[in-house]
């Protein structure tokens, strides 16, 4: 860390600030006013010391700072300044862009800049080497390389011994510097090209110190992954935080989980174990290191990590008991442990799309499972056959060889070594070299007594890939398409052969799964085949589409290094998949060795920073906070703090006015909440406001002394402001000049009917014109209920449940006595039985009821009990008002039972059967 | 001031009424004493109830009850607008407070109120609890005035409530002059905790409410203990002119309840009434 000034000759200007303490302690702070009426009693009194109050000192030295800092500012302070010493002669800039160098490659990039520029001050020519990328030096004006350096990009292969060679010829014996800037991984070769460069001039290294992490490829044993994550450099205890990345099943990219391992001191390669439920760990799309940028930080799975899915179809699904004898309970014992076994009907295991399909005893197959099936088998499916009795007694590929089947079979087949018949049992003849079986160990107890017969045929010989000591072919295969056919000659059980009960059964069977299905790196396996990459990992670890890349043989795929052609990257082939990671596995991570004497230099983060502004700054802080101790000594501050408060104020107490609003909403909220509330709509109008908070008040009573309903005190609801969902039932009357609801309190009114709400409407006119626009109040109710989500209409019908919720009443009176009142309409289907009395009606509540008989009047009550209004004349006051409260009732028990009372409607035809 | 009168009367209220009699026979309603009849005296004026019960002829005195006056001279000039921290009521309003609680009592008690200056003569009475409240309410422009004792009539009871920072000589011309008439009393002083501590610091320009008079300071708390020295002098003058005139002298402080300043008042006036 060094600091350099632009401008030094500016600090001499410190020398002043000791002069400037002294004025500033000489002069005192300004005296303060106060009223005081003790003042007489102070007149004549003087000061015995006649030098006033200094300024406190800590306050002149936060002034000197201040201007210190101001000072300094203005010298122009720079860190850390990049100096390089002026040259002449050319400059050769070697870059090592390799994987290893993107960890660090935007610090390669910022040197390079520098270099550059410092390069076209000097007016050097310079040429520009990408080891990973070997080309003849081209001296250029740097501002030409200026241009083009974005254009270097890191590659996800590593510089080779061949390149540096191509290199070092292409040098010539021109004389110039170097700067070779190295990701620090050794590199053979390397040695070579820095003696003949430091033949031609002088050689700098600039050595990343940036710590390197990579990954090996993830390799999957008894359901446990394991990784091995290495590091160039040792010597101190570091831990690292493994990604593992998968999709979701909606194809998203995601991060299953976090994995920590720690390396110790001298440790360089660790392994990581991870171990996931088999959906997630199949979904694993690549692993990779928190933190470290590169391609070898990240491990591409392919679909090493994928378990095969084999499909075992046998004749007897409805088989129980005697598991061993079972076809299939050895091939489900064999393949269980390295594959997911599926059981079931052929027609349900294909969409699955198994990497292998086992018939065991199976010869019959339905035509349209027989054209699937060789489908399958042509896309590269394995189908395995066993043979069995009933494939013995069938016709199967008996005249000509079936699709499905490797070789023409003989009728019945053989029986040896049984009481009935010659010769012993015989043995298993050693495998050829030819099969996929070479090389596997055969038990000197595993005989066959019984098996099926190949017809002797041309062909036969290729496709024998195991036969009995006496030449009998056992296992025979066939290629189809991309596929393969297998037959077993033996049953799957042990029947017929004590095959299934050995270890040369499973080791059979793994070869010939593996056969198909893994991308090994067994190079034998992937002989002859092309492989097409799919998407290829850039050096900073991210993958890109692969296209216009030529494929890749399969022999080179996993054991050639990298280079243009051979990107890391996800592979396929056919159906399968194979991913090629940076590193392969066993590899090893060495740091660069630079011989004695090399100019060698760490890359250093540290780059150059103006502080000219930060010191101003720091001086504008300095002197707020001295105009802050200045008031506060004044005794000023109390009242600027008072300024300033009165600034903030209104703010505050408008939030607060905001809370007390939200508090009283919530408050009615959980009043309401807490127990049955009728609530009636706000209309604006005092009047008709006040006599439906009476008239609910009257009814709320009302409810109290005849019925089991208790409700609390009505409230009175603001559309735009109040939630309506507490409240079952709305009383909603009608005035000319009421506002029509928001949009959004529609949509509240909306949701309130829908989740069983009710609405009562009440136009108050008595209904004289039917709901006609002839009424201000019928208008005001039509433009009302536009918005609304009104059900189709009917006016009550007289075997609504309404009519018997609580009372039995055909009327509907209020204030007035109109007949009419409208509820949803009957469903269409609704028919009046015979016997009943009514319809079944009803089945939920009707959402809105709307008449005009001014209930709230009717039922409107003041403090004493009294009714607040006259209803009808005078001598049926009391009959009219009691209906209108019997209305009530029915209305709420209706909101509350829904159509209970309708139920009834089977009590007939219920006593009938009990009467029985 | 209706806020005013309204503190005034919960406060007179809270003085519970104690012994106003004079403990003397006299012209009253209360009895005082039998006494027998002198020869000399005119036969009207004996009591034939208590008579009748001996042979003595017995003479029935009520207790000598006599209204007395009482006049208030309350400093509401300028600089008694003051006071030190914005939670504290000014001088002024505690003098206010306290004259016309006293005023009230009094009056209760049937005694006769006015102000010692010439604008409110001495009269009882309900009535003149509010046309003291308005004389009370208003403001006095003059700044450190002494006592006016135009008004005041001899032998009087004279209550003076002022932070008395007046000129020493013009306060004791004031009491010797009310002295001379018979007239007795006594001072109130009124100060706020901000004089009786002078709690200031640093480079200062002081300056009376008025605006009269101006002090600057390069070092207010030096200042400090030569102003106490001088208020404390003020106040041992005050008492020592009390004693030789027979006054009463009391000093309040602003921030402790009018309650106490005005019981002490009212048992000084009633102790200064015995002595007559």
């Amino acid at each position: 860390m060094t600091i350099t000034f632009a401008t030094p000759l500016l600090l001499f200007a410190m020398l002043a600030l000791p002069i400037l303490w002294l004025l500033l302690r000489a002069v005192p702070p300004a005296p303060i006013k106060r009223y005081f009426p003790g003042v007489i009693l102070l007149l004549g009194l003087t000061d015995k010391i006649q030098t006033s109050d200094r300024t406190p000192w800590w306050l002149s030295l936060l002034r000197m700072l201040a201007l210190g800092l101001i000072i300094t500012g203005l010298a122009g302070p720079v860190l850390n300044p990049q100096n390089m010493p002026d040259k002449r002669g050319d400059l050769l800039i070697l870059l090592d862009g390799g994987w290893a160098s993107a960890r660090d490659w935007k610090a390669h990039q910022t040197l390079l800049d520098q270099v550059l520029r410092q390069a076209e001050n000097d007016a050097r020519p310079v040429a520009i080497l990408q080891l990973a990328i070997p080309q003849a030096p081209n001296f250029q004006n740097s501002k030409i390389w200026l241009g083009r350096l974005k254009s270097f990009q890191p590659q996800p292969w590593s510089p080779s011994a061949t390149g540096m060679v191509e290199v070092l010829k292409t040098l010539g014996d021109q004389q110039f510097d170097s700067l070779w800037l190295s990701d620090g991984v050794a590199q053979p070769g390397r040695a070579s090209l820095l003696s003949a460069l430091n033949q031609r001039g002088e050689v700098k290294v600039i050595e990343t110190r940036q710590p390197l992490f990579a990954l090996e490829p993830a390799k999957l044993a008894d359901g446990l992954i394991t990784l091995h994550a290495l590091r160039l450099e040792t010597g101190h205890e570091r831990a690292i935080t493994l990604r593992v990345h998968s999709t979701d099943p909606g194809g998203q990219p995601q991060i299953l989980t976090r994995v920590k391992a720690t390396f110790d001191r001298d440790q360089k390669r660790i392994p990581v174990h991870i171990r996931l439920p088999t959906e997630l760990r199949e979904r694993v799309s690549h692993f990779d290191i928190e933190g470290q940028v590169g391609a070898a930080a990240v491990a591409l799975t392919g679909n090493s990590l994928l378990r095969h899915e084999v499909a075992l179809i046998s004749d007897r699904q409805d088989h129980e008991g005697l598991e061993l004898l079972s076809p299939l309970h050895f091939i489900k014992k064999a393949f269980s442990p390295t594959a997911d076994v599926l059981t079931g009907q052929l027609t349900t295991l294909l969409p699955a799309n198994p990497e292998l399909v086992v018939l065991a005893n199976i010869a019959k197959l339905s035509k349209a499972e027989d054209r699937n099936l060789t489908q399958w088998v042509n896309q590269g499916g394995l189908l395995l056959r066993f043979a069995g009795p009933k494939l013995a007694a069938s016709d199967l590929s008996r005249d000509s060889v079936h699709p499905l089947m490797p070789v023409r079979l003989r009728a019945g087949g053989r029986t040896v070594g049984g009481a009935m018949s010659w010769g012993a049992p015989k043995s298993l003849a050693a495998f050829p070299p030819s099969s996929p079986f070479f090389g596997l160990e055969i038990p000197p107890d595993v005989r066959v007594s019984a098996q099926v017969l190949a017809q002797p045929d041309p062909l036969l010989s290729q496709r024998v890939i195991a036969a009995l000591s006496d030449g009998t072919p056992l296992v025979t295969r066939k290629r189809l398409g991309s596929g393969q056919i297998v037959l077993f000659h033996v049953t799957a059980n042990a029947e017929w052969s004590s095959l299934p009960l050995s270890g040369l059964f499973v080791q059979m069977l793994d070869r010939l799964s593996q056969s198909v299905a893994t991308a090994t790196s067994d190079a034998q396996a992937l002989q002859g085949t092309i492989w097409k990459p799919e998407q290829t990992l850039t050096a900073l670890g991210q993958l890109e589409p692969a296209s216009r890349l030529p494929g890749v043989a399969g022999e080179e795929l996993f054991s050639a290094p990298l280079s243009k052609e051979l990107r890391p990257g996800l592979y396929s082939h056919v159906k399968e998949s194979a991913a090629r990671n940076v590193l392969s596995p066993d590899s090893e991570l060495l740091p660069a060795e630079w011989p004695l004497g090399t100019n060698l230099h760490g890359l250093t983060e540290q780059s150059e920073t103006p502080l000219g502004g930060w010191c101003l700054l720091l001086a504008i802080v300095a002197l707020l906070i001295d105009v802050i101790a200045t008031l506060g000594l004044t005794g000023q501050l109390a009242s600027s703090t008072v300024v300033i408060g009165l600034m903030t104020l209104p703010s505050g107490t408008r939030t607060a006015e905001a809370q007390q609003q939200d508090d009283a909403v919530s408050q009615q909220a959980f009043l309401a909440s807490s127990e049955l509330t009728l609530a009636y709509i706000q209309t604006g109008d005092a009047q008709v406001d006040a006599v439906s908070k009476a008239g609910l008040e009257g009814l709320s009573q009302t409810l109290f002394a005849r019925t089991s309903v208790e409700p609390a005190t009505p409230v009175g609801l603001d559309l735009e402001r109040d939630a309506l969902v507490f409240y079952p039932l709305i009383y909603w009357p009608m005035t000319p000049n009421q506002t029509v609801p928001s949009q959004q309190a529609y949509h509240k009114l909306n949701a309130f009917m829908r989740s069983g709400g009710m609405i009562l409407f009440d136009s108050r006119d008595g209904d004289i014109t039917g709901y006609g626009a002839a009424s201000p109040n019928g208008r005001q109710l039509q433009k009302i209920t536009f918005g609304l989500d009104i059900p189709l209409l009917e006016a009550i019908p007289p075997d609504h449940v309404l009519t018997r919720t609580f009372y039995l009443m055909q009327d509907f009176p209020g204030r007035y006595t109109a007949p009419k009142i409208w509820v949803e309409a009957a469903p269409q289907a609704a028919q009046k039985v015979d016997g009943m009395p009514f319809r079944n009606l009803n089945d939920g509540v009707s959402p809105v009821v709307i008449g005009g008989n001014d209930w709230a009047a009717a039922w409107a009550q003041d403090a004493q009990g009294n009714p607040m209004f006259q209803v009808g004349r005078t001598s049926q006051d009391s009959h009219q008002r009691e209906l209108a409260y019997r209305f009530g009732i029915n209305l709420v028990m209706h909101v509350l039972t829904g159509n209970y009372k309708s139920d009834q409607v089977h009590v007939p035809a219920l006593l009938d059967r009990l009467g029985q | 001031m209706p806020g005013l009168l309204l503190r005034a009367h919960q406060l007179a209220r809270g003085i519970v009424m104690g012994d106003h009699g004079r403990r003397r026979a006299g012209s009253g309603d209360d009895f005082w004493q039998y006494r027998p009849h002198y020869a000399s005296e005119s036969h009207r004026m004996i009591d034939w109830r208590q008579s009748a019960k001996t042979d003595e002829y017995y003479v029935r005195e009520q207790e000598w009850k006599s209204a007395q006056t009482a006049q208030l001279w309350v400093d509401c000039g300028p600089s008694m607008q003051f006071s030190g921290a914005s939670s504290r009521e000014t001088k002024a309003n505690q003098a206010r407070l306290i004259s016309l609680a006293a005023s009230i009592l009094l009056l209760r008690a049937g005694e006769r109120v006015g102000l010692s200056d010439t604008t409110l003569a001495p009269r009882r009475g309900e009535q003149q609890i509010d046309r003291l409240a308005i004389r009370l309410a208003q403001s006095h422009t003059q700044d450190y005035a002494a006592p006016d004792i135009r008004g005041l009539l001899p032998h009087a009871r004279a209550i003076f409530i002022s932070d008395f920072m007046a000129p020493i000589k013009t306060i004791t011309s004031a009491l010797t002059r009310s002295a001379d008439q018979g007239v007795s009393g006594v001072l109130l002083q009124i100060i706020d905790p901000v004089e009786a501590q002078f709690p200031f610091t640093g480079r200062t320009v002081f300056q009376s409410i008025g605006g009269e008079l101006k002090h600057e300071t390069l070092k207010a708390n030096d200042l400090q203990t030569r102003y106490l020295d001088r208020l404390e002098t003020r106040r041992t003058a005050l008492i020592d002119l009390c004693r030789h005139t027979g006054w009463h002298y009391h000093r309040n402080l602003t921030d402790r309840p009018a309650q106490s300043a005005l019981l002490w008042l009212y048992q000084a006036l009633g102790e200064g009434q015995r002595a007559v």
